[in-house]
């Protein structure tokens, strides 16, 4: 084996992807020649290096990723192809979690950051943890207004055990700046089923967006919801945030991707507000494929005003 | 009603999951969702960038576990996966530019990467400054290679995956997947010979 053959092979060597034959070969080399034993030894020496820059992710990031991905989940139902499944309790969970359905009370919600009355209709006990049972009057609670066969189970001849899912409804009224309030309504902007509660209740979160759970949930209707009612609400809580840097990169990410010209056209003008380095690469991408005339003539002007191309190179 | 929670192997999991145990589809998930999320995290050095990753690759493990026929390893599948939606990414940001880490806050510029945990930290600070030019050397090199290379070098080196593995989750062969590695490596002894 020459130098050459031997320093061409070096990485693959310390990585034991050559064969055994290979493997041999170099081996021998390295044996005999100082030079390319030398150049071994930086060969590895940028293997530690590469090895220290390795990016590992924190646990907050892992859970983080992993609620995420539940709430995801939550929305995204049951996949083809399977079958609801019995004693399934993660299940449960995320259904009990996002099939909450809230009402509000006709007059009282247009109210805003006044006292509202929430009306949770269908919701199960097991739905509402203790910890949200906090400053809030509990006006009624009736008997179960539904129930449903969870399943079926014979437990020995002629008897048999049934699960039943049963719902009740409750009326609950508090602040909307109260935590708890706060965190059904959180839940209830997620609920899939229903467009119109997610409405109203991203329409009263907006108004509490300085906290950031809350600046969180509604990025992430604005990210994700398939309502555009839900997403120009969501929006609507934003705008006083549009400089922040979090909240800005949700912006372009909706700039570029959102099907809606209406929600474009509003986050085009918030993002313009301030001039950035970073938004030419944006715009310039948006150039290629927007066809809405309006946001076309607001990205020219922009990259004019920059001294920026409109096409990307 | 309870039932015993029972340990099952990752052939059981995924045929659990397939028939909708979603406590199943959940264990599954945590056998590999944090090399995911550290693939995806070092190949797009953007924590933002990797949990989008790590959402959209298990979402599509979710809708598309009934598909899988155990016609190769759940590892090759998922990552197949993984490396496409990170490859994707990859182009993506090829074509808008590389994008800075920094970040422009109240405070100034800082850098999101700050945020994830390095392996190895060195509390000797004239070893610290200079591992932080050979960290910023290697970032600029990374950026530099393309997406293929770079995905190569990361799931060979930092996942310690076969090349031949990578090969196959890549839809190419061991020696395509070879050769990239062994592109990805010479140029990063070029770029870093008087580094190290």
């Amino acid at each position: 084996m020459t130098c050459e053959e031997a320093r061409k092979n070096l990485p693959l060597f310390l990585y034991g992807e050559l064969s055994f034959d290979e493997e041999e070969l170099v081996e021998v080399h390295i044996d005999e020649c100082d030079a390319c034993r030398q150049e071994l030894e930086l060969e590895k020496a940028m293997f530690a290096a590469l090895d220290g820059v390795e990016l590992v992710p924190s646990a907050e990031a892992l859970a983080e990723s992993r609620a995420e991905l539940r709430s995801r989940l939550a929305l995204a139902g049951q996949p083809l192809g399977t079958s609801p499944v019995r004693g399934s309790a993660w299940w449960d969970k995320l259904r009990e979690g996002f099939t909450i359905h809230f009402h509000f009370a006709p007059g009282i919600a247009q109210v805003a950051g006044a006292a509202v009355m929430l009306a949770l209709g269908f919701l199960t006990a097991r739905m509402t943890p203790n910890s949200l049972l906090g400053n809030w009057h509990s006006a009624g609670m009736v008997a179960p207004a539904t129930s449903r066969v969870r399943y079926v189970e014979p437990v020995s001849p002629g008897r048999v055990q049934i699960v039943l899912d049963e719902t009740r409804q409750r009326v609950l009224s508090g602040s909307v700046d109260d935590a708890a309030i706060q965190g059904l309504l959180l839940t209830a902007a997620k609920d899939s089923s229903d467009a119109g509660l997610r409405v109203e209740s991203v329409d009263l979160l907006k108004n509490n967006s300085q906290s950031a759970e809350i600046r969180k949930a509604l990025v992430y209707s604005l990210e994700h919801d398939p309502n555009a009612g839900v997403r120009l609400k969501a929006l609507d809580g934003l705008k006083q945030f549009a400089q922040d840097p979090d909240t800005r990169q949700a912006l372009t990410q909706v700039l570029l991707k959102d099907d809606n010209p209406g929600v474009r056209t509003q986050v085009i003008d918030l993002l313009v507000q301030r001039h950035t380095d970073a938004m030419v690469g944006v715009l310039q991408e948006l150039m290629e494929k927007e066809d809405n005339s309006y946001i076309r003539m607001r990205c020219q002007k922009v990259l004019q005003e920059m001294n920026a191309s409109a096409e990307m190179y | 009603m309870v039932q015993a929670a029972v340990k099952m192997d990752e052939p059981e999991l995924i045929r659990a999951a397939q028939q909708g145990d979603q406590r199943a589809f959940e264990q599954l998930v945590r056998l590999h969702d944090q090399n995911v999320l550290r693939l995806a995290t070092n190949l797009l050095r953007s924590p933002e960038e990797a949990n989008d990753i790590y959402q959209e690759a298990f979402l599509r493990v979710y809708k598309n576990l009934h598909t899988f026929r155990f016609d190769c390893s759940f590892h090759t599948w998922l990552y197949r996966i993984v490396s496409n939606l990170c490859l994707d990414a990859l182009r993506k940001r090829k074509v808008r530019r590389e994008e800075s880490s920094l970040v422009e806050t109240s405070e100034g510029y800082l850098d999101r990467m700050d945020t994830v945990e390095e392996r190895r930290a060195d509390s000797d600070p004239e070893r610290r400054v200079a591992s932080k030019q050979v960290r910023e050397k290697i970032q600029e090199v990374l950026s530099g290679l393309s997406p293929r290379e770079r995905a190569v070098f990361e799931m060979r080196h930092y996942q310690g995956m076969r090349l031949r593995t990578i090969g196959e989750l890549m839809g190419t062969s061991e020696e395509a997947a070879k050769n990239c590695l062994f592109r990805a490596t010479q140029k990063m002894r070029a770029a870093l010979g008087d580094f190290v």
